[in-house]
């Protein structure tokens, strides 16, 4: 291990009514990717704020490259060698890659731009990473993923010692990790420190080489990785043993309640027949793009199909818009839940009664605020939402807890089927196992359960069925109790034969 | 050579919004074909002139304009900063002031109020609508204060005839290689702030700001001023404005420029600035206020009423957004396909 390059002692930060750093020691080396863990609100984010000079810290040591810092700024940071690469992506999407990638420090002779000479750099910087992109692509034409390996060359073209990522592969495929941690691992070679943020445990063993664990604001230990076992390090983030990672509840499997008959939408929903059945979780597993989220969404009538029928209970419902599923009791709680799910301005009362305002209106659409109250307190009780009150904005609660007002607009409603998609996708492990507490009880109540989610081992761990989707088309059905992940990986990764030559 | 010349032309073929303008400059030529086959009279020299002259300043407006909409604002005080700098600089001309010391004063005062909205904007994070609404009012107070709430005499009387004369001889009635000055000046305005937008790094954060400003911040361009930047750069549009319709009524008009930073707004849009921000070319602002004239020009020449004039404009802004989003959701579709 090389020298330390980051100390930082005893930092301090308070936000308004928060204090959201306690005394919180931190060491980084040359040529290490740390892990940082934590739940969500541990304060991971804002350690890593600090020291890329987006928050001033109230108190506490900074220390990089043996040099004593008072405050940074971004533009200072940049200079010193830090980079962070935020967790939501940080890009101007209406400018080219080369233009993202040199924004705020931009090469000029006299006044005018050096488009050209940019250009060439931000080629190179991205030829060293073996990234196939050109620079003067719009960044917003690109995937996800990619404007994700954009920032990366970003952070590097700075010349940046420290690179601090948060979060880099939430929306990255298998595939795309695979090319992620590669660079990472160049990197280390180089001597670069990495500070590693992520809520996938499981990817940690492929790249990390020591941890540390902040819970509440507070730090609470670090280590060498290899030194500690996972229920270690959960308990460690949590404060308290979690005794089951993925509850698993048995009941027995009761009538069938839906089914869908060759359903059609698109170019990533092809030919989809399932059904669902009362006490059973059904899980959609795939690789990112398997069209997955297209398939709830064709089914919950978001976006048009082509063909195909619902049936619920045996008959055929007809569903041209949301309102028709909603009202057949089909409802969808979306992948993203701060653009699809939530109106995050609206405070959580708003958004449990927006979807069940027909239910707490009378006759000429005033609400019956009396109702309003009774809706919002059940959802509250039943769910364990955890606020001071309804009245809060939506946008402040942590992710699991938005997570359960999405689910909880739908309860009132005695829904038949309910749709989750990626339901713990960026919440933390505490929080994730009360999500799949709350899908058991509905599967316990004979709700029908549709579980879609790109991590493999809670797919198979609270799932009691699997089906397996590649290209927009089902490739395969398991039991999750009797099937490996590596079956699943195989027909996730069926690919019709013409295409599997452009796919690798 | 020639494959130099070849790449050169791909790429700024292939630039950002260019599809808009073009689509600008098709719907231009394509009006005043039409126009012209009604009345020939459009198609006259005389009336070309009168064109570039009264285009001149829908132009500088909608370059003021197009700079706000471009960093995701807007300014709504520009027509109130026109009326102030016409009735400022008037008002000292017919004092006997000379025109140059007098255009300082209004342009001064014009900096000013764009330093004062860029801060409430860029500062204070004021919403733009409701920062640029307040400085509106005040400089359109200002505006009827300057002269005790009276349009002022004649600028070319008295003592100051003959400075009077020059000064609309200069920004209005005076031509310099056959074509009106008005429209010279608006041409090398138009260009200084086509070269800063799109050339300089001014005109790289002003894009990256309306793009994501929080990327553009957290990437250390100082959001404060390009915001100030681009405020200024309305500032001094709507003062020669100012000039302008000062030099051509003869005299300082209270009421001067009301409305224009709507059709500031109208003529950006047209030429496919996006007021969501991010996105846009000058090159569409021109033929923006461009396609703007040349309906008001071809309306008056065949007759129209003032009514009918403003009925097709807005049905015309409406519809060129319309377009931009259908052609832009239909390649999305395409995408989607791929």
């Amino acid at each position: 291990m090389g020298e330390v390059i980051v100390s930082m002692k005893n930092i301090v930060k308070t936000f308004p009514g928060v204090k959201a750093l306690d005394n919180v020691n931190f060491q980084l080396c040359s040529g290490e990717v740390m892990a940082l863990l934590g739940e969500n609100g541990a304060g991971k984010s804002t350690l890593m704020k600090i020291l890329s000079g987006v928050y001033t810290r109230d108190g506490g040591t900074m220390t990089i490259f043996g040099k004593e810092y008072d405050a940074l700024t971004p533009k200072k940071a940049q200079e010193v060698g830090v980079a962070i690469i935020h967790q939501e992506l940080n890009m101007c999407r209406h400018l080219s890659v080369a233009e993202n990638m040199f924004l705020g420090r931009e090469k000029v002779r006299g006044i005018t731009l050096r488009n050209s000479e940019m250009e060439a750099e931000a080629s190179r910087i991205l030829g060293d990473l073996k990234i196939d992109i050109d620079p003067r692509q719009t960044v917003g034409d690109l995937p996800v993923s990619k404007q994700q390996m954009v920032e990366i060359a970003k952070a590097l073209s700075v010349h940046a010692k420290v690179l601090i990522m948060d979060e880099p592969t939430s929306s990255l495929t298998a595939k795309e990790i695979d090319e992620l941690f590669r660079i990472i691992r160049k990197l280390k070679a180089d001597g670069c420190g990495i500070v590693y943020i992520s809520h996938r445990l499981e990817e940690l063993a492929a790249i990390v080489d020591r941890v540390t664990i902040m819970r509440d604001g507070q730090y609470i230990t670090d280590g060498n990785f290899a030194d500690m076992t996972m229920d270690q390090i959960i308990a460690n983030m949590v404060g308290r043993e979690i005794k089951e990672q993925f509850p698993r509840v048995s009941c027995p499997k009761g009538k069938k309640i839906f089914e869908v008959k060759n359903l059609n939408a698109g170019k990533l929903v092809r030919d989809i027949n399932f059904s669902l059945y009362e006490g059973e979780i059904v899980g959609f597993a795939g690789l990112m793009g398997a069209g997955r989220t297209e398939t709830t969404r064709a089914i919950f009538g978001a976006d048009p199909k082509t063909s195909g029928q619902i049936l619920l209970d045996g008959e055929e419902v007809k569903i041209n818009c949301p309102m028709d599923a909603i009202k057949a009791g089909i409802v969808l709680a979306p992948e993203d839940r701060k653009k699809d799910g939530l109106c995050t301005k609206l405070s959580i009362r708003q958004n449990l009664a927006l979807p069940n305002l027909d239910l707490i209106c009378n006759g000429l659409g005033v609400i019956n605020s009396g109702k309003e109250d009774t809706l919002c307190e059940e959802a509250v009780k039943n769910l364990l939402i955890k606020t001071p009150s309804v009245e809060i904005n939506a946008a402040n609660l942590s992710g699991g807890n938005q997570q359960k007002v999405v689910v909880g607009k739908w309860l009132a409603r005695n829904s038949r089927v309910v749709i989750f998609d990626e339901p713990t996708r960026g919440i933390d492990v505490g929080a994730k196992v009360e999500i799949y507490n709350l899908m058991n009880k509905l599967k316990k109540e004979g709700i029908a359960v549709m579980f879609v989610s790109s991590e493999m081992p809670e797919v198979l761990g609270i799932a009691d069925r699997v089906i397996v989707m590649c290209d927009g088309r089902i490739t395969g059905e398991v039991m999750a109790q009797e099937t490996t992940q590596n079956e699943v990986l195989k027909y996730a990764t069926e690919f019709e034969k013409k295409q599997a030559g452009f796919e690798i | 050579m020639n494959e130099k010349k070849q790449s050169t032309m791909k790429r700024l073929l292939g630039t950002r919004g260019m599809g808009a303008v073009l689509t600008a400059f098709a719907g231009l030529i394509i009006i005043y074909i039409a126009f012209g086959l009604i009345d020939r009279n459009v198609f006259s020299g005389q009336n070309v002139m009168n064109l570039l002259r009264s285009m001149s300043k829908y132009l500088l407006i909608g370059v003021g304009q197009s700079y706000l909409l471009i960093t995701g604002n807007i300014d709504l005080s520009i027509g109130s900063m026109v009326g102030m700098s016409a009735m400022i600089s008037a008002t000292l001309m017919t004092m006997g002031i000379h025109p140059v010391a007098a255009m300082m004063v209004a342009m001064a005062c014009c900096l000013i109020c764009g330093v004062v909205n860029g801060i409430l904007v860029g500062k204070f994070k004021l919403p733009p609508f409701i920062a640029t609404l307040g400085t509106m009012f005040v400089t359109r107070g200002a505006a009827y204060m300057v002269n005790n709430n009276r349009n002022t005499d004649a600028i070319a009387t008295g003592i100051g005839k003959e400075a009077g004369d020059s000064f609309q001889n200069f920004f209005y009635y005076g031509k310099t290689l056959g074509i009106f000055n008005t429209f010279w000046i608006a041409l090398i305005l138009f260009l200084v702030f086509f070269f800063l937008l799109s050339k300089t790094r001014t005109g790289r954060h002003i894009y990256a700001i309306g793009s994501n400003v929080d990327a553009a911040k957290l990437s250390g361009v100082n959001v404060v001023y390009t915001t100030i930047k681009a405020y200024l750069v309305s500032a001094v549009c709507s003062c020669v404005v100012g000039f302008i319709l000062c030099a051509q009524a003869g005299m300082g008009n209270m009421e001067a420029g009301n409305m224009y930073e709507m059709y500031g707004v109208a003529a950006g849009v047209i030429g496919g600035i996006s007021p969501l921000g991010g996105t846009g070319l000058l090159l569409g602002t021109f033929a923006g206020a461009a396609v703007w004239q040349t309906l008001e020009n071809g309306l008056n020449m065949i007759g129209a009423q003032v009514g009918i004039q403003r009925l097709v404009i807005g049905i015309i802004v409406v519809f060129s957004v319309l377009l931009d989003v259908v052609v832009r959701s239909g390649s999305f579709g395409k995408k989607a396909a791929q």
